[in-house]
C-alpha cells in the first residue's frame, strides 16, 4: 500500500492581549489568590501592541515569512531591541490576525447565539474582516449586527457571562449555554469557541495553500486540548466537524483526538493510517488555540522586565492525502511509541520515540536530517526556568546516541546544530509539539535540501490526574519514493538499484573495472565507476544523496562492530557459501566477534533468499567457545540451524574438508582467517594475483549500520567485481536493512548483548590474572590427575591461576584436547579455582 | 548520616528535566519512603 | 511551584514533621531548581501559593546532586537519570542548590 503524503499546511497566530488578561489561567488564578498583587498591577504595561507582535521574529517564522535559518542566524533572545523584523500580517503558511477581527470570528463560529457583540464595534470592525482574502460570503453571512452596551453590561454583571474586552473596553460577551451545567458555563463556552474559531482560520489557510477544493476534504481530526460536551457527556465532541462546517468542507465528517501535547502527533499518525488504508482520501488534522495558556509564564517575564510574550493564540492545519508521487510521505514503518511499559526515565522515553523505531528500520539517529520535537520558543521558556526545550530534546537524542555507540561524545554539539531546529512556536501546549515544522519540512524535502524529518509529539498525561504516565508518538516524513508499492525501506527510489564502484588503487587497471560494469549489465545490474583518489568520499556523498543505492569498494574503514560477510563458490561441488566474516571487526574479542559474525552471516544469507541457512563454525581458536555461546543464543529463542560436519564424528564445528565442500551455508570464522580463506577461494585457480571466482568480501554488516558498502580487493578481477555488484543489488532489492533490524531485534531478545558481555568478561580475566605480576610455580608435585575442558589458548593462564593459589599444575595435550594436570589430592580445589576463573564450566 | 534512608521523600519532578517517577525509583533505591511524587510542566 | 504541590508539601510536613521529610527536585535548570528549593525552605518567593510566607526549612536536594546521588543504587540512577546528566547543566544546578541551602541556613 502506498504511503500518504503531506499536501499542505496552514499556520496562524492571533494576537489577543485582552484575552491574556481575562482568560489566561496565570492571571485568573492570581486574581483569586492575590487580587492586589504587584504582578497584576504591572502586567498591563508589559503587553505588546499588534505591530510589536507582528515584528517579533519567531512569529514571522511561524507563519512562513522568516526562514528558520534566518531566525537562527539572528541569535536568540529575539525580544531584544534591534532584532525586530518586517511585520507582515500574511505569510505563505497563514497570518497573524488582530484581536478585533478574531472577536468577530468568535461570533461567526457561534451556532447557539451565545456570543453577542457591541453593535458599534461590529460596524467598525466588519469592513476589515470583509477585506480578508479568505472570508467567503457564506462565512460573513453568519455575522450578526450586534447589541446595545446596556445588554452587554447586564449579561456580564448579572448573568455570569464571560466578558470580551478590546483595549480594556467591554465590546461583548459569551453567555452561558445552560444555567446549571458547568460544562456549558460561559467560561467553558468561551474557551471552546476560541479553539473552534482559530481552528477554522487554520483550515481556511490550509485549503488555500494546498490548492484543494474544500469539497474534496472527506475527514477532519481535531487535536486541540479542549473538550466540548454537556454534563452528560463532558467530552462528547466534536470540534472537528463543527470547524469543517464553518470552513465549508461540506463532504467531510470528522472526530476529535486527544493526547495533551502529543495530540497532534497522534492525529497525524491516525490521518496517515486512514489515508493509507484507503478509508479516506483527504484528511485534515487541525488544532486551534488555547486561552488558558496565554501569559502562562507572565510572572517570570514581568519580573525580568520582558514583554508578555505569550500573547498570541496558535493554530495549525495539515492536509494528509493519497500518494501523488510528488509530496513528502509519512512513513508509517518508522513509528515511535511511548507505551505503558516504557516508563518515565528520559532515556527510555527518547529510546521509545527515536532510536527504537529507527533501529527497527535499520537506521541510526544520524540518518534523520531534522528532528522536530517540541518547538517551544526559548524566549518564552528560558526566563521561566524551563530552559531551551527543543535544544534539550536534541541533547537527549544525541546523548542516547552516545550511549548506543551511534555518536561520539564530542559530536553532541555538532549533532544538535546539524539535526536540530530553533524553537519558534508559542507555548500553546499542543501547538508547538512537533507539528510547526511540517510546513517547512515539506518545502525542504520537495526542494531536495533535506531527505527526511522526524516529528515527535510528547504529552504530559499525568496532568489529567488519571495516570502518572507520560506519553509520546513520533513518525517520519520522507522524500516521496513513488506511488507504487515498492519496499519503502530500500534506499533510493525503489527502481533498479544503482551500484557505485570505488576501486582506487586496483592492481588490475580501469579496464578491469569497465569489464566488470559490462558483466554486471549482462546480469541486469547497473553499475557506475567512481573515479579519483577521493572516490571514497565521493562514494559516501552519493550514497547519502541516494544517487547510488550501494557501493563496491576496494577499501573502506568500517567502525568496530561492523564486518563483512564474504560469499564464495566452494570447489568440491560448486556450492555457494557465506564466509562470516572476511574483513572488519565485529568485536575486539575474537569469540564474541564470531558470535556476532554468525548474526551478520544469517542476515546476508536471508537477504539473498535463503530463509533457513545452516550455520557451521570453522575449527579455529575459540570455535568451541563460540559454539557454546551460539547454543545459548539459540536456546534463548534466536533459533540457529546448525550444520553437520561431513566428517564421521559430525557436529557443528567444521573441518578443512567442510570448507572445501561447503557443508554449511554460512561458515562462521574470525575475520583474519576468513580473509585468508576468501583469498584462497577466489584466487586458487589463478595463482593468487587475480581473483576470478566468487562474490568478493561482501557487505559490512553491524547493528544499526545502514550504509551498504561491499568490499573487493585490489586483486579482484572483473567477474568478482560484477558478482559483488549483483550481490549488492540482491541486498538492496531484498530490503536488507529491514532484515538486519529484524535479526538483531530477535537476537537481542534472546540475550545477545549479555552473551557477548559474558564472553568478553571471561576472556578479559585470563590476561589480567597473568599480567598482574610474574607468578612463580609452587613446589613441584606429582601430577596424576587431569582437568579437561580448558581452551587451548587459555591453558597457560589456567595453570598460572592455579600457581597463584598455591596449587602446583602443569599443562599438557591429552588425546581429546588440552589438559591441566595437578596432584590428585588437589583435584577438587584446582577445579574450583578454574571454574571460578571461567576456564572450565 | 544518610540523607534519604528511612526518610519521607516528597518528589517534585520536571517534565523537561527529570520526571517524578524517575526520581522516585532512585529515592526508593536509597531506602526512602516516597510519600508524594509529581511532575511539573512549564509548557 | 505549582499550588497543589505546595499544598501537598505543607500537608506532608505537618503529618511527618519537618525533620523526617526530604524534598527531591528534578528541575531542568538551576534557576528553576533554586526557586523550588526556596519555596520549601524559606517560603514561596512568588507569594502565590500556600507556602507564601511559610518557612518550612525542609532538607531539599536536586536528584543530580552528589550528596543524594551517592545514596542511590548506581544501576537505578544510571537507568533513570544517566542520560540526562549529559543534557542538564549539573554544575549550575548544584551551585544554585548550594546557594539556597546556605541562605536558608543563615535564617
Amino acid at each position: 500500500m502506498s504511503n500518504s503524503v503531506i499536501k499542505g499546511a496552514g499556520y496562524i497566530l492571533v494576537h489577543v492581549p485582552g484575552m491574556v488578561m481575562d482568560h489566561g489561567t496565570t492571571q485568573t488564578t492570581e486574581k483569586v489568590v492575590n487580587p492586589d498583587s504587584e504582578y497584576l498591577k504591572e502586567m498591563p504595561s508589559h503587553m505588546r501592541s499588534y505591530e510589536q507582535a507582528l515584528s517579533y521574529a519567531p512569529n514571522q517564522t511561524y507563519i512562513g515569512n522568516l526562514s528558520i535559518e534566518d531566525l537562527t542566524a539572528m541569535g536568540d533572545p529575539w525580544y531584544e531591541e534591534g532584532k525586530q523584523v518586517e511585520g507582515k500580517r500574511y505569510g505563505k503558511f497563514g497570518e497573524i490576525m488582530p484581536e478585533a477581527e478574531f472577536i468577530l470570528m468568535l461570533q461567526i463560529c457561534d451556532a447557539f447565539d451565545l456570543v453577542r457583540l457591541d453593535k458599534d464595534f461590529v460596524a467598525a470592525t466588519r469592513p476589515a474582516l470583509e477585506a480578508h482574502p479568505l472570508m467567503t460570503p457564506a462565512i460573513l453571512g453568519l455575522l450578526k449586527e450586534g447589541v446595545d452596551q446596556d445588554d452587554i453590561n447586564h449579561y456580564v454583571n448579572e448573568e455570569h457571562a464571560e466578558a470580551i474586552t478590546l483595549d480594556g473596553k467591554l465590546v461583548g460577551y459569551v453567555k452561558r449555554a445552560h444555567d446549571v451545567d458547568a460544562n456549558l458555563s460561559a467560561h467553558v463556552m468561551f474557551e471552546n469557541l476560541v479553539a473552534k474559531a482559530s481552528g477554522v482560520l487554520s483550515i481556511l489557510h490550509l485549503v488555500k495553500n494546498a490548492g484543494i477544493d474544500a469539497s474534496e476534504v472527506d475527514y477532519v481530526i481535531d487535536c486541540c486540548e479542549e473538550a466540548c460536551g454537556d454534563m452528560n457527556q463532558r467530552g462528547g465532541g466534536n470540534f472537528a466537524k463543527s470547524e469543517a462546517e464553518i470552513a465549508g468542507l461540506k463532504n467531510a465528517t470528522g472526530s476529535d483526538a486527544r493526547g495533551f501535547c502529543a495530540g497532534p502527533a497522534h492525529a497525524m499518525v491516525e490521518a496517515a493510517a486512514l489515508v493509507k488504508s484507503g478509508a479516506y482520501k483527504n484528511v485534515i488534522v487541525v488544532g486551534g488555540g488555547c486561552t488558558a495558556k496565554l501569559g502562562m509564564n507572565g510572572k517570570d517575564h514581568v519580573k525580568k522586565g520582558l514583554p508578555i510574550l505569550e500573547d498570541c493564540l496558535g493554530g495549525f492545519a495539515i492536509l494528509v492525502s493519497e500518494n501523488d508521487g510528488i509530496n513528502p510521505e509519512i512513513n508509517l514503518d518508522v513509528l515511535g511509541r511511548h507505551t505503558v511499559g516504557t516508563g518515565a526515565a528520559p532515556q527510555n522515553v527518547i529510546q521509545s520515540l527515536v532510536t527504537d523505531p529507527l533501529a527497527a528500520n535499520g537506521m541510526t539517529i544520524k540518518d534523520v536530517d531534522k528532528y522536530s520535537p517540541e518547538m517551544q520558543n526559548p524566549d518564552i521558556t528560558k526566563p521561566a526556568g524551563a530552559g531551551d526545550v527543543p535544544e534539550a530534546n536534541y541533547k537527549m537524542i544525541a546523548a542516547l546516541g552516545v550511549k548506543l555507540g551511534q555518536l561520539q561524545r564530542t559530536e553532541i554539539a555538532s549533532f544538535v546544530a546539524e539535526h536540530g531546529l530553533k524553537g519558534y512556536a508559542p507555548t500553546q501546549g499542543h501547538i508547538p509539539s512537533g507539528v510547526p515544522y511540517i510546513g517547512y519540512a515539506r518545502e525542504s524535502i520537495l526542494e531536495g535540501k533535506t531527505k527526511n524529518a522526524m516529528i515527535i509529539g510528547k504529552g504530559s498525561l499525568f496532568l489529567g490526574r488519571m495516570t502518572n504516565l507520560f506519553d509520546g508518538v513520533s513518525f517520519l516524513i520522507q522524500k516521496n519514493t513513488g506511488k507504487d508499492d515498492a519496499p519503502v525501506a530500500a534506499a533510493g527510489s525503489g527502481k533498479q538499484p544503482v551500484i557505485g564502484i570505488a576501486a582506487s588503487g586496483t592492481e588490475l587497471g580501469r579496464e578491469n573495472l569497465e569489464k566488470a560494469v559490462a558483466l554486471a549489465a549482462k546480469k541486469g545490474v547497473k553499475a557506475v565507476i567512481i573515479d579519483g583518489e577521493d572516490c571514497l568520499s565521493k562514494m559516501e556523498e552519493m550514497l547519502k544523496a541516494g544517487e547510488i543505492d550501494a557501493a563496491v569498494a576496494s577499501h573502506y574503514p568500517f567502525p568496530i562492530g561492523v564486518s563483512t560477510v564474504g560469499r564464495v563458490v566452494t570447489p568440491a561441488e560448486g556450492k555457494e557459501m557465506f564466509l562470516a566474516n572476511t574483513t572488519g571487526t565485529s568485536s575486539t574479542d575474537r569469540v564474541a566477534a564470531m558470535v556476532l559474525n554468525t548474526v551478520a552471516g544469517i542476515i546476508a544469507a536471508k537477504a539473498c533468499g535463503n530463509d533457513k541457512p545452516t550455520v557451521g563454525i570453522a575449527n579455529v581458536d575459540g570455535a568451541r567457545q563460540a559454539e557454546i555461546a551460539l547454543n545459548k543464543l539459540s536456546e534463548g529463542g534466536y533459533k540457529i540451524n546448525f550444520a553437520e560436519s561431513s566428517r564421521a564424528d559430525g557436529g557443528a564445528v567444521m573441518r578443512g574438508n567442510d570448507l572445501l565442500k561447503g557443508s554449511a551455508d554460512i561458515m562462521v570464522i574470525d575475520s583474519l582467517t576468513g580473509n585468508l580463506m576468501m583469498k584462497m577461494f577466489s584466487a586458487f585457480t589463478t595463482g593468487g594475483s587475480f581473483e576470478s571466482t566468487g562474490f568478493g568480501y561482501g557487505p559490512g554488516i553491524g547493528e544499526g549500520y545502514s550504509q551498504l558498502v561491499l568490499i573487493i580487493s585490489r586483486a579482484s578481477g572483473a567477474p568478482v567485481i560484477a558478482n559483488a555488484c549483483a550481490y549488492a543489488a540482491e541486498l538492496v532489492n531484498a530490503g536488507w536493512t529491514k532484515i538486519a533490524a529484524k535479526e538483531y531485534a530477535a537476537a537481542n531478545k534472546a540475550g545477545l548483548a549479555q552473551i557477548i558481555e559474558d564472553i568478553k568478561a571471561s576472556n578479559a580475566k585470563a590476561p589480567a590474572a597473568a599480567g598482574a605480576a610474574k607468578i612463580e610455580a609452587p613446589a613441584k608435585e606429582v601430577c596424576d590427575a587431569d582437568i579437561h575442558g580448558v581452551e587451548v589458548m587459555d591453558i597457560e593462564d589456567a595453570v598460572t591461576s592455579l600457581w597463584a593459589k598455591g596449587i602446583y599444575a602443569e599443562s599438557g595435550m591429552g588425546c581429546t584436547g588440552p589438559v591441566v594436570m595437578v596432584n590428585a589430592s588437589k583435584l577438587d580445589a584446582a577445579s574450583d579455582v578454574l571454574r571460578e576463573g571461567g576456564y572450565i564450566k | 548520616m544518610a540523607i534519604l534512608q528511612g526518610k519521607k521523600a516528597i518528589i517534585i519532578g520536571d517534565r523537561d528535566g527529570i520526571p517524578g517517577d524517575a526520581i522516585k525509583a532512585c529515592a526508593e533505591s536509597a531506602g526512602a519512603d516516597v510519600v508524594f511524587s509529581s511532575t511539573e510542566c512549564f509548557v | 511551584m505549582d499550588l497543589e504541590n505546595q499544598k501537598r508539601v505543607l500537608e506532608f510536613t505537618e503529618e511527618y514533621g519537618k525533620d523526617n521529610v526530604v524534598v527531591i527536585l528534578g528541575a531542568a535548570e538551576g534557576e528553576a531548581a533554586s526557586l523550588a528549593a526556596e519555596t520549601v525552605t524559606l517560603g514561596d518567593p512568588t507569594f502565590a501559593g500556600p507556602l507564601a510566607g511559610v518557612s518550612l526549612g525542609l532538607a531539599v536536594y536536586h536528584v543530580v546532586e552528589p550528596a543524594v546521588k551517592e545514596e542511590f543504587d548506581p544501576a537505578v540512577y544510571d537507568e533513570q537519570c544517566g542520560m540526562m546528566e549529559m543534557v542538564l547543566d549539573v554544575d549550575d544546578i548544584c551551585n544554585e542548590m548550594n546557594a539556597i541551602r546556605e541562605q536558608a541556613a543563615e535564617v
